[in-house]
């Protein structure tokens, strides 16, 4: 796998959005409830202010590409974050904070030398009562239905005929390898994480799929793809690695179906949920 | 005769295309009679298991050593255990330490290798010292890596590095100047019982091996620990979090054992701490979001120092300080080194951005380090020119 293109470092926010100084105040409301934000009278214009909204809006944006991945329920169109364009965020202190943005994505499997972007525009309530953030996303094509019809189709395939790998234990092992008949079922996996990583990001909180840790149960005599396994989960900014167990099932064109339990080390209570794309 | 060409066969496409992976093991294997004996022989001799034999089965009673490549730990192990065959692990993960001796007996004149203290298992700390002046204790550079153990690419590209330095002295200018003003101390594996550990037990192991009296969870966040803010934002007083500060600021015998060596140094201009992932250069504060005096400059001196980086390959860092582009983090060792004189200090996250993340494939290693270097020698070059 070549090393991903990377995307350009992230522009503040477009100063001339109307009520720019009203943005600044309402961003530095935001941060004020946070525990990173400290006490007494901010500048709006001092730089570390553009940076910390430079990170919601990353936050915001990598909330919406996991749903979008998962609303999408194919592992041959999975996006990734190529760079965060503009935005701009409101908060209420009962409710939460809302994000408008653009940005644009890549394919998460993008080839040598492939440069597709594709555009996206969302809104992200990070919510205080309810743990979930709520999205709209719309996004530019990447890839052509018809063709990503025949890529999902064709991983199906490839996945039906994989003698069932229950004794595949760390994908990527240690070194980052992944073995290329095992691919499928990496992407597979990363599909149903991003339904867990959508449910659990924040306005601090993000997570990156670390490791597929074990293979559960790996159905493949009905139609479709009864997926049991278990991931790591890296935590920004705890530095948390969080094992979740994720039970999916998948037919290419149909919404995918996950439910999952991670182990919350740290707290007391574990999460869990279930859904229907 | 069956059995060895099974494990053979397996280890065998294992081996074929082997890049350098670190945590090589020595076994120290016990036969007891002539048959074991016998298997032993056929073990090591066997070409598919490039096993390195450091003393020879002669006769049972006395113990064999076999250097067993990190890629054939589990097949070697599944082979010894079916085969009823005695054995302990002697040596773990040799093979930086092997490296800088090697480095420092290649260039005797420019590199020797120095013990700055042990680990809390007792391992050595081991540190290349660069300096083309003896006696004199120059302005001297500071690169650590490691120092969060499942970083690994932050390890390779400091042994990687050292080479680089040696190889490159009289070779090319700007290294070469470099050095005859100023010496470079690097320490590629700040954390050797993290980096053990994430070798043989927890890939994703972070923190060092120290026990936490009253607690069932063992180390502390050797960059929570030094005493800049120490317990402030961004690090946690629970021995079961990652970012666990320890009980009190130089806890770690890790971290002591640098903080003595420099304050005693006491001419060190540059300190550059190696970490992944993230693909960011940041400099202080991480402990609070104030503006730290010399952010200006700082900044500058980041910006040119990624605008090299990606000029190899492309690869893109953010740059800023690290409370606001990274997360607070407060008791880290560049807020440390610059609040003790140290202006020049800097964190690098390296290679990915989340893809493979801790997991980064080992044909990243070298493209990283070749690239990262340019970073490096930016900054190194600018703290040259900017003496004070």
């Amino acid at each position: 796998m070549q090393p991903r293109r990377q995307p350009p470092p992230a522009p503040r926010p477009r100063g001339n959005c109307p009520g720019a100084p009203l943005l600044a105040l309402l961003l530095l409301l935001v941060l004020r409830g946070a525990a990173a934000a400290p006490a007494g009278p901010q500048d709006p214009r001092r730089p570390q202010d553009a940076g910390l909204s430079r990170g919601l809006l990353q936050q915001a944006a990598r909330a919406a590409l996991h749903f979008l991945n998962f609303r999408a329920g194919s592992p041959s169109a999975l996006r990734a974050l190529a760079a965060v364009q503009e935005g701009r965020a409101s908060v209420n202190p009962k409710e939460g904070c809302k994000v408008d943005l653009v940005f644009s994505t890549e394919r998460y499997n993008s080839e040598e030398g492939e440069e597709h972007l594709g555009n996206c525009s969302a809104r992200v309530f990070f919510k205080t009562q309810k743990p979930r953030p709520a999205i709209n996303v719309t996004c530019t094509r990447l890839l052509g239905k018809r063709k990503r019809q025949q890529e999902d189709y064709l991983l199906y395939k490839q996945m039906k005929q994989l003698k069932t790998p229950v004794d595949v234990v760390s994908i990527p092992d240690s070194h980052g390898h992944i073995d290329p008949s095992l691919k499928p079922i990496w992407d597979l996996a990363f599909l149903g994480s991003s339904y867990v990583m959508w449910e659990k990001t924040t306005q601090f909180l993000h997570y990156y799929l670390a490791q597929l840790t074990s293979v559960k149960q790996w159905k493949t005599d009905d139609d479709e793809i009864d997926f049991d396994y278990t991931v790591l989960l890296h935590e920004f900014s705890t530095q948390e690695i969080i094992p979740c167990r994720i039970h999916l099932v998948w037919y290419p064109g149909k919404p995918l179906k996950v439910k999952y339990h991670c182990q919350e080390l740290q707290t007391p209570e574990e999460a869990s949920g279930t859904e229907e794309g | 005769m069956r059995w060895i060409l099974f494990f053979g066969a397996l280890i065998g496409t294992s081996i074929c295309g082997r890049e350098k992976f670190f945590g090589d093991q020595v076994f120290r294997i016990n036969a007891r009679n002539g048959d074991e004996i016998s298997k032993l022989s056929q073990l090591v001799n066997s070409d598919n298991f490039k096993l390195n034999v450091w003393q020879s089965p002669s006769t049972f009673g006395r113990p064999v050593d076999v250097l067993v490549p990190s890629v054939s730990l589990q097949l070697v192990k599944s082979f010894l255990a079916s085969q009823g065959l005695n054995y302990s692990v002697t040596i773990e993960d040799l093979q930086i330490y092997r490296e800088m001796d090697s480095i420092a007996a290649d260039f005797p004149d420019l590199a020797s290798r120095v013990r700055i203290g042990h680990s809390f298992e007792n391992r050595p700390l081991y540190v290349l010292k660069f300096s083309t002046r003896e006696g004199e204790r120059r302005p001297a550079i500071w690169l650590n890596a490691g120092i969060h153990s499942r970083e690994w690419i932050s390890q390779a590209t400091a042994i990687w590095t050292a080479r680089k330095i040696v190889s490159d002295y009289q070779k090319y200018p700007a290294i070469t100047s470099i050095l005859e003003r100023m010496d470079i101390f690097l320490l590629p594996v700040a954390n050797p019982d993290g980096y053990v550990y994430s070798q043989t037990k927890n890939r994703f192991w972070r923190k060092t091996r120290s026990l936490n009296p009253g607690s069932p969870c063992i180390g502390t966040d050797a960059n929570r620990n030094w005493n800049a803010s120490f317990a402030g934002k961004g690090a946690s007083d629970n021995p079961c979090s990652e970012v666990y500060h320890g009980p009190h600021p130089n806890s770690e015998v890790e971290v002591k054992s640098v903080v003595d060596f420099i304050q005693k140094h006491g001419n060190f201009k540059c300190f550059i701490d190696l970490h992944s992932y993230s693909q960011l250069l940041l400099y202080p504060y991480g402990y609070t979001v104030k503006k730290a005096p010399d952010a200006d400059e700082l900044d500058v001196v980041a910006k040119r120092a990624a605008k090299a980086l990606a000029s190899l390959s492309g690869t893109e860092y953010q740059v800023g300080p690290t409370a606001t582009t990274i997360y607070p983090a407060s008791g880290s060792s560049p807020d440390w080194a610059y609040d003790n004189g140290i202006k020049y200090a800097f964190t690098f996250e390296l290679r990915d951005t989340g893809h493979y993340g801790f997991l980064l494939p080992a044909s990243q290693i070298i493209p990283t380090a070749e690239e990262t270097w340019l970073g490096l020698r930016t900054i190194m070059e600018h703290v040259r020119d900017h003496l004070y």
